[in-house]
């Protein structure tokens, strides 16, 4: 006897946007990138919309669940790319659940979409970076693209932020 | 559109430029320190060698044996069999490019970086 699977509208809403997010990664993939591991990153505009209007769990599904349906389509699942982007995301769902729930805790610690994005941003390369150094080439030399990388994500990362929270106005949140 | 940036953000704003500028510092910072130096006897090649490993080096050389001495990336003449000890005095070198050299023993060394600091030394 099957049974009936429950869904709720919270399910259908992180697929929505997951599929949403899964459309902008890989539309993104498409883009030649000067060094590997910079790259815009605007998927993170779903995720912070979605954790300034839905909170951290949906924000961490969302994350993690377009870096696996995205290496599906891509092709990319379970090589040392997908290992690398799933290491960046979960690194940086997990700073930001953080930071919102001291948010929460904390009046005046309220961050908005910019300051989200950002820290995301710079946890997603770092543990990526942490990751490929300790996996993949573990050679002094790579650290002299730490500061390059970084930088790239404080950039791309303020630019997410603006346009989430431009999302976010015209969506009325 | 109403940008309403919160205090918080400056605080992240400001601490991700701190955290750019430590990396700058501490990964570039010193970028043209050299790796290895390059050991030149009667203008031919003796050896090249690392200068993370402290050491002391018995070089010959025209006159006699110079001794070379390597410390904490840095490299000098310790001595030399040579009258004007021009190339003790010169003390220690570290920098891409920099040279100290015994002409009366036939003996240089050059400093090898990823940045040559010099393009040419004249004395």
């Amino acid at each position: 006897m099957p049974r009936k699977l429950t869904t709720t509208r919270d399910d259908h809403l992180i697929a929505w946007l997951t599929a949403l997010a899964v459309t902008i990664h890989i539309a993104e993939s498409a883009l030649p990138s000067p060094l590997p591991g910079i790259k815009p990153g605007l998927a993170n505009v779903v995720t912070i919309a979605v954790l300034i209007r839905y909170g951290w769990r949906m924000a961490a599904w969302v994350t993690l669940l377009r870096v696996l349906v995205s290496s599906l389509l891509l092709g990319s699942f379970l090589s040392p790319t997908f290992v690398l982007s799933l290491s960046g995301a979960l690194c940086s769902a997990l700073v930001l659940a953080l930071t919102y729930i001291v948010a929460q805790r904390l009046p005046g610690a309220g961050l908005s979409a910019l300051g989200y994005s950002v820290l995301a941003a710079l946890a997603h390369m770092a543990g990526q970076f942490a990751v490929a150094y300790a996996l993949f080439i573990p050679h002094p030399a790579l650290l002299h693209l730490l500061p390059v990388l970084m930088s790239a994500a404080v950039i791309f990362g303020a630019v997410s932020g603006i346009i989430a929270q431009a999302m976010l106005t015209k969506a009325g949140a | 559109m109403k940008f309403s940036a919160t205090r918080a953000d400056a605080v992240v704003l400001v601490a991700a430029l701190a955290l750019l500028a430590f990396l700058y510092i501490k990964f570039w910072g010193d970028a043209t320190r050299g790796e290895q130096a390059r050991i030149l006897v009667g203008g031919k090649e003796f050896s090249v060698i690392s200068l993370h490993q402290d050491q002391h080096l018995n070089i010959p050389g025209a006159l006699g044996v110079s001794v070379l001495e390597i410390h904490a990336g840095r490299i000098r003449f310790a001595d030399s069999p040579c009258h004007g000890k021009q190339c003790v005095h010169t003390g220690w070198i570290t920098l891409g490019g920099e040279v100290a050299a015994c002409l009366p023993n036939r003996i240089s060394v050059q400093v090898i970086g990823r940045e040559p600091r010099f393009d040419a030394i004249n004395f």
